[in-house]
């Protein structure tokens, strides 16, 4: 498949590494992979404070960046910009091209469950990761059954690491309690959100896993902080880069 | 208290937080509630199905209200209910103690209600020389203490059993240091058992006001409700009309959710159903609009009138555990305090207590949209000028940086130098909030962008 990806500004600026691993692991999967110039902020911080005037423009931006590039897909490696953006395009675009954009648009984890699993990993990745199930990607995209849904429970995350030869999964207390993160609610909020990431930091730390792993590099870049800060002994990785070791 | 303050929600979180390992007791008590509630909710294998019927009950009822609540008021007035319609929390407390003074009322037993929190009712009625008695065991200890409930349905979880023991020895005299619940929770009852049986008249919240019928339901854990309506000769139920239910099979539809979801029990110890005066007695329902009727014109708001009080939203939320009910400036603290008490808020802040997990809205019994509806709110005091924490100024900022590739990808190229450069020492005074609780993040060499246009730009 031809994928255009889409790199939220946090992962272009802060984590490219979670950029390059996305686009290598799509590469050994057998995509074609591209990387559409001018995009930028998917408008999240200012919509999340109710701020939609100051939010146009950037979303604006970026929609217009995918806007008649040839592809199959959007892949993004970050939830929480994923369900804004998503939401955002259509705030502010109702055209056939935004509504074509839209369609396109696919979480990471979400397209290689979905659209293109993975067929078989190559190399084992023999370590403890504890999971961290962000909140976006499971109340608002579906990546997995929130832990209040008593129906079927479902994880696509995991199903699709389960499979890595050696991989041992696990999961924090209460699984999937938000980080604390939280846009700029960590800076609104700061003891609440420092609080939650404590918790949450030693909540994985308390698994016994070398990495936490998660699909949400903002949450990741906040507990990365509150794991540093406490000394805890783990590390924190995004997915990509999981899949991407063992590809 | 923090409801005469005008501190933001930030500000008065900052101060519970100070306390860390009462914010880990508070946080704990509360999540095992939320565990209470998954095995009983998991226990019933219709779960799923039984919120989305709960939900569109509410939605056709409150797609119906003017015309249900006419029946409910028919059908009541048939029982022999007198019914009264209060536009306002003021005109609530204007007609109690209309109905109160006619009977020369000295003193009322109360059960819990949050509506007459949100009417101020009490301090209204003992300003014209009637005793209220909460007697709600939560409720008692909170009123002893002075304090505004802080939990919609365990109103004083704030407090340890120590800090009860000391406001009861005080107040109701136990021995000094005692906290046992039980000896502490005789001496309650005990106590309330007084005020039962000397109280001129009784009221009840209501939790499902049945239209057909003309009767209304309240549940309670205690058995006060129904031992202070049984007593007197006068008795007052107050509800907001959002309370309304068809019939009695819709009421068994939320009957069988409300106290699972709220504490996990499969039904609340006493569910009763009350259709009419007693013998030589009067029954008064008052029905109470407050600013419902307003929050029915916007299409998110309206939902929030779909909640049925269970309190789970509370018990799950993140933000709520660590902060303390006392921290918001609403009468109801938490996701749906947030929801129904938004427009009210004059500290502008309680719309951003919240992360928009969205746990609350998974939670509910009756799929109150919580986290659509908090956002909703963002929105609306943003269109009002009404942003706190300094958005007014910074967000246009932000927005146009973001919108300006060049300008973003400058000033995020200069930040990385700065994270490699200098000391976080340095960095943190200007980090706010982040440095302060965090490390911060570790500057990478370069952008993507940049990564890109070396390894893989033709």
């Amino acid at each position: 498949m031809k994928i255009a990806l889409f790199i939220p500004c946090l992962v272009n600026q802060l984590m490219p590494d979670v950029a390059v691993a996305t686009l290598e692991l799509l590469e050994k999967l057998g995509h074609e992979v591209i990387f559409p110039k001018g995009q930028t902020c998917c408008g999240q911080p200012m919509t999340n404070s109710g701020c939609y005037n100051e939010a146009r423009n950037t979303t604006m931006k970026l929609l217009n960046s995918f806007k008649g590039v040839e592809c199959d897909a959007i892949v993004c490696p970050a939830a929480s910009c994923l369900v804004a953006a998503k939401e955002n395009f259509h705030e502010f675009d109702d055209s056939p091209e935004a509504e074509a954009v839209i369609a396109k648009l696919y979480e990471l984890t979400e397209f290689l469950h979905d659209v293109a699993p993975i067929p078989a990993f190559s190399k084992a990745f023999p370590h403890r990761i504890s999971l961290q199930m962000s909140c976006h990607g499971v109340r608002m995209l579906g990546l997995a059954s929130g832990s209040e849904f008593m129906g079927k429970p479902f994880n696509k995350v995991e199903a699709i690491l389960a499979k890595i030869p050696g991989i041992e999964i696990r999961y924090p207390e209460r699984k999937d309690e938000c980080c604390g993160f939280g846009g700029t609610f960590a800076m609104d909020e700061g003891a609440v959100s420092a609080k939650m990431g404590k918790d949450k930091a030693w909540f994985h730390a308390n698994t016994g896993a070398e990495y936490v792993v998660g699909y949400d590099p903002s949450c990741m870049m906040h507990l990365d902080g509150m794991i540093r800060r406490q000394q805890l002994p783990v590390q924190t990785r995004h997915v990509a880069q999981i899949i991407n070791a063992a590809l | 208290m923090s409801h005469s303050s005008s501190a933001t929600h930030a500000q008065q979180a900052e101060i519970f937080c100070r306390d860390e390992s009462r914010v880990d007791w508070h946080s704990k008590a509360l999540w095992l509630m939320r565990e209470k509630r998954d095995r009983a909710a998991g226990s019933i294998p219709e779960w799923e199905q039984l919120r989305q019927l709960g939900s569109e009950i509410k939605l056709h009822t409150l797609t119906n209200l003017a015309d249900l609540l006419q029946q409910f008021e028919a059908n009541c007035q048939a029982n022999g209910i007198q019914v009264h319609w209060a536009r306002d929390g003021k005109e609530h407390n204007q007609i109690v103690h209309e109905i109160l003074a006619r009977h020369q009322v000295k003193k009322l037993v109360k059960s819990k209600s949050m509506l007459t929190e949100e009417c101020h009712m009490n301090p209204y009625l003992e300003e014209r020389g009637i005793e209220v008695i909460d007697t709600d065991l939560g409720e008692r200890i909170i009123q002893l203490a002075g304090q505004p409930p802080s939990h919609i349905v365990v109103p004083a979880i704030h407090m340890k059993k120590e800090e009860v023991g000391d406001l009861f020895h005080e107040k109701i005299g136990t021995e000094a240091g005692a906290s046992d619940p039980t000896y502490l929770t005789r001496a309650a009852r005990q106590h309330l058992r007084e005020q039962f049986l000397s109280a001129d008249a009784a009221m009840t919240g209501v939790n499902m006001a049945v239209a057909d019928k003309g009767a209304v339901v309240v549940c309670t854990n205690e058995g006060n409700a129904d031992m202070g309506v049984n007593l007197p000769a006068v008795q007052l139920h107050s509800m907001g009309i959002d309370k309304i239910v068809p019939n009695l099979d819709s009421a068994a539809v939320l009957l069988r959710m409300l106290a699972r979801n709220a504490t996990g029990q499969p039904v609340t110890t006493y569910s009763s159903m009350y259709r009419g005066p007693k013998a030589g007695g009067e029954m008064h329902v008052i029905i109470v609009d407050n600013g419902r009727t307003a929050m029915l014109q916007d299409k998110i708001l309206a939902e929030s009138l779909k909640c049925i009080r269970c309190g789970g939203c509370l018990n799950t939320c993140p933000v709520y555990r660590r902060s303390g009910g006392h921290s918001y400036s609403y009468t109801i603290p938490g996701p749906i305090g947030i929801a129904v008490g938004g427009s009210k808020d004059d500290t502008n802040s309680i719309p951003w207590a919240c992360t928009l997990c969205a746990s609350c809205s998974g939670v509910c019994p009756t799929k109150v949209p919580l986290d659509k509806i908090i956002h909703h709110h963002r929105r609306l005091k943003a269109e009002a000028g009404q942003l706190p924490y300094g958005k007014a100024n910074y967000m246009p900022l932000v927005g146009k940086l973001m919108g300006s590739q060049t300008a973003f990808n400058c000033s995020m190229s200069m930040a990385r130098g700065a994270l490699k450069i200098l000391p976080g020492s340095l960095l943190k005074p200007f980090a706010g909030a982040w440095g302060k609780y965090r490390e911060l993040p570790v500057a990478p060499k370069s952008s993507f962008e940049h990564w890109y246009k070396n390894n893989r730009s033709e």
